[in-house]
């Protein structure tokens, strides 16, 4: 297995996830990378991707495992092969599936365009409640794991997996509360367990 | 100019499907340094143009002249209105070009109900509708091809030329000639109109009679459609675009044949693309597997009018599995029931395959040349059973000449026979039969060209008939919209009175008709009432010697050949398919059938 960490940027942020998933597969065809196949009455390759990313939300740490027995060089043909935006930038050979939609715990974002605000007012309240997309009462709170200013630019790590907090959303609460809106927000780094 | 893509992302963050609009998509291929830049628009949402083969065989034809090919399509309301309230002009999606900077953009008018999107993106594009607003010479020209072209009245008055027949050759001559002539002068059009295929509708006047029918042409009178002699060598791309978005037909297209030996009486493909060429098995396999490859698909459809008739079928088939991957599936999706063979089994999923007896007793199936029998029908049934084949789907039309409510009642026969040859002990799902009922639309270079249209009270009484009829266990059945079969009639049978009609349900926001959620029926009855046209007056029944609008369209098929088919409809006679003998349709001379190809095999 080949486990491979990439980006979803320059269009790509604006995929779904379903045709991110068909892009990959077919730039490892292209690229000659056979993907093992399930078992079943209608086999399908055996990729794993870590959990969706918004719709334009960027992303320089998505992860992902290609169940493949390909030795050569995985990154260079994948790079070679695959769409404008989708790029391999790293990719080791692991023994099991990490199983990144499972194994990532945390994700950090960098965001423009926000009015600038103190963080302490965030950080420093217990609860938050907002309305999510399906329309439930959630507390944001505790899938806040930082949240700073560097110059214009915000950063903030959030939940992700069982305690995910959607990075466009957070951006929209803090646009509601302080001002400005998010124009760029991008992924830099994700956390957890078999992340390089 | 290049549009500045981070502009967009505010829009790209609020609209639907938005991939559609970024491009990046792997395998696109528009020169940004080019002497001759040429965008293919294609009238309809970004998953439906992306799978459409014919515009990337046109684009190809440019590309291999050294010009710049790109893609356009038309964006879905909300992307529209966002950019065109940001006062961003429409672009093209390889180089993000403004269409208005290109030197000439092609419309592919595949369906009557595409003709509103064509004004749209001209809209969109700050590009003025009329030919006649954009006589300064700083616009693209604006051209049309495609099936729907053979009668481009309707949309005449919005474009400088039409190409008529196959794009292979005519649509980058005329761009050489463009640029030897330094532009859209006077001698380009003298020297353009000389040329098979190509239509300058500024140089055709149509003359009205007292009685608003038309009594003649002035001008160019004759124009003849391209016809490419050798399918084998014509361009076609290696390699193409794979859409950002999941299209309709996500999968390789290689065209195995150009044309029908059926002619099938209602069918307009199978006389506007006559004769019948084929490409080699050689040409189909290395297309094949150069597809494969550059695109990365997992599946590769063998598309004609009937693949059933490809005489070396069975040898392609072997060729094919030789030479892909083996995990490579083949999709053969026209198939007629009396060419269905274990041998073609499609690879893919066994869940359902598509029959289309068109009609319901084999009195009616003879008047529109089907020559297909009842048996033919559940042998074929009864075949794709034994495969593994749970569920059939079969299309019928409805409102076909002649037709009568014995007919309706044949389709459930067709149905009652189906189930009987389905055997439960054997399986354990139960069979599904989807029907699908279209309504007639009389299509102009057809023997049922001067047909009427059946009245939404025929229409409405028949389709209460077939609910009731098929109203039974295992049968679902879905019926078209009327008022768009009406509209559709209308537009294909049009003359240029329609351009201020189609004009004027433009600006009355009717777009994307051909998606019947989008579609306003009403809106459009209100832009023929204020344009003063009666829609009745385009679906009625056409005089035999009445000067129709698409006269002087020359598609090589005689009105002679026409006209006896007709006849031979009403007698109810098959004229059966042109591989058992030529019928004389006027292609003979250019005609590969005609010519003993089939004796030579």
């Amino acid at each position: 297995m080949i486990a491979f960490k990439y980006t979803r940027t320059d269009g790509a942020e604006y995929l779904s996830h379903l045709d991110l998933m068909r892009h990959i597969m077919r730039t490892l065809r292209r690229a000659g990378i056979e993907l093992k196949k399930s078992e079943g009455y209608h086999a399908h390759p055996r990729l794993y991707l870590n959990s969706p990313a918004p719709v334009g939300v960027q992303s320089l740490a998505e992860y992902g495992t290609a169940d493949t027995d390909f030795e050569g060089d995985f990154e260079k043909l994948f790079n070679e092969y695959s769409p404008q935006g989708i790029k391999c930038l790293a990719c080791r050979r692991v023994a099991a599936n990490p199983n990144y939609a499972n194994c990532l715990t945390a994700c950090s974002y960098t965001a423009t365009g926000l009015a600038p605000f103190d963080p302490a007012l965030v950080l420093g309240e217990e609860s938050i409640p907002v309305t999510d997309l399906r329309g439930r009462q959630t507390d944001i709170r505790p899938k806040i794991y930082s949240l700073e200013f560097k110059g214009d630019c915000l950063c903030f790590t959030l939940g992700t997996g069982n305690n995910n907090l959607r990075a466009d959303l957070f951006c929209t609460y803090l646009a509601e509360r302080f001002g400005g809106r998010a124009t760029k927000i991008l992924k830099t780094a994700s956390w957890g367990e078999g992340v390089f | 100019m290049t549009i500045d893509m981070s502009k967009l992302d505010d829009i790209l963050k609020r609209v639907e499907k938005p991939a559609r609009y970024t491009g990046g998509e792997y395998g696109t291929q528009a020169k940004a340094d080019a002497p001759f830049y040429f965008c293919m628009a294609f009238p309809d949402l970004y998953e439906v143009g992306m799978s459409n083969l014919g515009t990337k065989i046109v684009a190809e034809s440019f590309r291999r002249r050294g010009y710049s090919a790109d893609f356009c399509f038309a964006p879905y309301k909300d992307f529209g209105e966002e950019i065109r309230k940001a006062g961003i002009p429409l672009y093209s999606l390889g180089l993000k070009k403004p269409l208005a900077e290109f030197d000439m953009i092609g419309f592919s008018l595949q369906y009557e109900m595409c003709y509103t999107n064509m004004l749209y993106m001209l809209d969109l594009a700050g590009i003025p509708l009329y030919r006649r607003d954009r006589q300064n010479g700083r616009y693209p020209l604006i051209v049309v091809g495609g099936p729907c072209a053979v009668n481009p009245e309707p949309v005449a008055d919005f474009v400088d030329i039409v190409f008529i027949g196959d794009g292979e050759s005519a649509d980058a001559d005329v761009a050489a000639i463009y640029l030897e002539c330094g532009g859209a002068t006077e001698e380009f059009y003298r020297r353009i109109c000389a040329l098979d295929g190509v239509y300058v509708p500024a140089m055709t006047q149509v003359k009205y009679g007292e009685d608003g029918r038309i009594c003649g042409f002035e001008g160019i009178t004759h124009v003849k459609k391209a016809i490419v002699s050798d399918l084998d060598s014509a361009p076609f791309p290696s390699s193409q675009p794979v859409p950002n978005v999941q299209s309709v037909f996500d999968r390789s297209i290689i065209e195995v044949m150009r044309g029908c030996y059926r002619g099938c009486r209602f069918c307009q493909a199978g006389f506007i693309y006559r004769p019948v060429r084929q490409r080699s098995v050689q040409t189909l396999t290395s297309q094949a597997c150069a597809l494969i490859s550059s695109t990365g698909y997992e599946e590769v459809s063998l598309n004609s009018l009937s693949t059933g008739d490809y005489p070396r079928l069975k040898e392609l088939i072997h060729s094919l599995k030789a030479a892909l991957p083996k995990d490579v599936t083949l999709a053969l999706p026209s198939l007629r029931v009396d060419s269905f063979d274990g041998d073609f089994a499609q690879d893919a999923r066994r869940i359902s395959l598509t029959f289309a007896p068109e009609a319901g007793t084999q009195r009616l199936r003879d008047v529109i040349n089907k020559d297909i029998t009842e048996d033919e029908i559940i042998n074929a049934a009864a075949s794709a059973f034994d495969m593994g084949y749970s569920a059939v789907k079969l299309y019928f039309m409805m409102g076909l000449p002649t037709e009568t409510d014995e007919d309706l009642k044949g389709i459930r026969r067709i149905c009652d026979l189906i189930k009987g040859v389905y055997n439960r002990e054997k399986r354990s799902k139960a069979l599904r039969i989807s029907v699908s009922v279209s309504t007639f639309v009389p299509k102009p270079f057809t023997p049922f060209q001067w047909e009427g249209q059946i009245s939404a009270v025929q229409s409405a009484h028949r389709q209460e008939a077939l609910k009731k009829l098929l109203f039974i266990r295992g049968v679902s059945l879905s019926m078209s919209d009327y008022d768009t079969a009406v509209l559709e009639a209308v537009l294909a049978r049009g003359d240029r009175k329609l351009a201020r009609v189609i004009e004027l349900a433009y600006r009355k926001g009717c777009i994307l008709d051909g998606w019947l959620d989008d579609f306003n029926a009403s809106t459009w009855r209100e832009a023929f009432e204020e344009c003063g046209i009666d829609m009745a007056d385009y679906t009625r029944e056409r005089a035999e010697d009445e000067i129709l609008p698409w006269d002087f369209i020359d598609t090589g098929v005689t009105k002679q050949f026409l006209l006896r088919e007709r006849h031979a409809a009403y007698d109810g006679k098959v004229s059966g398919s042109c591989l058992k003998k030529c019928n004389g349709c006027g292609l003979m001379k250019v005609c590969p059938a005609a010519g003993g190809e089939h004796d030579s095999l």
